[in-house]
């Protein structure tokens, strides 16, 4: 049997309602068009997504997104990646790199960027502090 | 068990007793986030029952979560030994694929997955970011005079790509690396974007600890330029704009054929539009 040695340590149930909230707080940003986290291996971990939209593989192609930009950047021996935007025609999608997975933001093409980019630090900042915190603490 | 003593699954008045309830609790975790917690439950399930597939294909889902990829792979093989059309290990092994540019192999996995389940989702939608590109019935565009192009001071490389996410021009000359990467890159936001109805890309930036790329594409051409992580994001657009927009005169323009200088053809150019 292999021996499953995760850096991550984590209890409580409310971290579960924790990382909703988040998802939640961010997709309630002006001009959003909604949000989710995704765990390295596509899964979804939350999700505020708008109508119409399958989450399931938009949450496989932006953890698949997030993991090749992680590799890559650790490749090329620049670092970890951190975020990633890619601007379309109808919108904006924000990708931020997390010890749990990715954070996934869609906006308005009208959304200030600025904004944005402070929300997902803001999510990034409480999604660290809420799983790497306890671990630090000893779980 | 007594691993497990301090877990609490709100909504259980009983503590797990067979290995399904154990696997099933810990699928319910993974699913909140909580890895630890179902990796504990994984591993203390699989004592029980060592060869138990379930808990087998959690462990390799713990690890991609936990980014180890080397178990991880064991694992989605260990499942495939057993099972062989097993879709869900089949597309696991294929983004293991996909993160080490093993193209085709991915392409495999991902074919046979589809080959017994049409409708996979994640699978479909893996395919289609990574299908290969088909080359543009008109030719190649030039090579953009990249001589030409004013780079901002601080900037470490230049890449321009074409329609088929090759290389056609770079700064300097070993991008290669930088531009697999970003064709890649590209190729899997197209995907995620449109799956979002967000549309086609147009402008991207990518940070990592020390650099920032900036992106600016359109349907022909992908410029990238690398430059230090503390260039300011709206600035690093404005260079890129002007990059990209200088590099769209450049493949406007040709060189005159047949002009000889310094022993080879001199891109002399001339405009065709």
């Amino acid at each position: 049997m292999t021996r499953l040695r995760l850096g991550l340590e984590l209890d409580g149930a409310s971290r579960g309602r924790q990382v909703h909230e988040i998802v939640q707080g961010l997709a309630r940003l002006p001009s959003m068009r909604g949000a989710l986290i995704v765990a390295p291996d596509g899964f979804v971990i939350a999700a505020a997504a708008p109508a119409g939209v399958a989450v399931e593989p938009l949450a496989a192609l932006a953890a698949t997104l997030g993991r090749d930009l992680e590799v890559g950047a650790s490749r090329l021996g620049r670092g970890a990646f951190q975020t990633a935007m890619f601007s379309a025609d109808d919108g904006t999608m924000f990708l931020a790199a997390t010890t749990i997975g990715f954070v996934v933001a869609m906006a308005e093409p009208q959304a200030n960027l600025q904004t944005v980019r402070g929300g997902l630090a803001d999510a990034v900042t409480m999604i660290e502090a809420a799983w790497v915190g306890t671990a630090a603490a000893g779980g | 068990m007594s691993a497990l003593r301090w877990i609490r699954w709100p909504g259980r008045p009983q503590r797990p007793q067979t290995v399904p309830e154990l696997f099933a609790l810990a699928d319910r975790l993974r699913r909140d986030g909580r890895t630890a917690d179902a990796a504990r439950l994984v591993a203390a399930g699989l004592e029980r029952e060592p060869n138990n597939l379930t808990g087998h294909l959690l462990a390799a889902y713990l690890h991609l979560a936990g980014r180890t990829i080397e178990p991880a792979r064991r694992e989605f093989r260990w499942v495939l030994a057993r099972d062989p059309q097993h879709p869900r290990a089949l597309l696991g092994l294929a983004r293991l694929a996909l993160e080490e540019n093993d193209l085709d192999a991915c392409r495999d996995s991902l074919t046979r997955a589809l080959g017994l389940y049409p409708d996979f989702p994640e699978a479909q939608a893996l395919l289609g970011a990574i299908a290969v590109p088909r080359p543009s019935p008109a030719p190649p565009p030039p090579s953009p005079r990249l001589d030409r192009l004013r780079l901002p001071s601080l900037a470490r490389a230049l890449v321009v790509l074409g329609a088929d996410g090759g290389v056609i021009a770079g700064r300097p000359a070993d991008v290669k690396g930088d531009g697999d990467r970003i064709a890649r890159a590209i190729s899997l936001a197209t995907a995620a974007l449109q799956r979002a109805g967000l549309g086609a890309p147009r402008r991207a930036f990518v940070e990592d600890r020390e650099e920032t790329f900036f992106l600016r594409c359109d349907t022909e051409i992908t410029i990238a330029l690398a430059l230090p992580r503390t260039t300011h994001i709206t600035q690093g657009l404005l260079e890129v704009n002007r990059l990209w927009a200088a590099a769209r005169h450049e493949l406007t323009v040709r060189p005159e054929p047949g002009r000889v200088e310094d022993g080879g053809v001199v891109d002399r150019p001339r405009r065709t539009s």
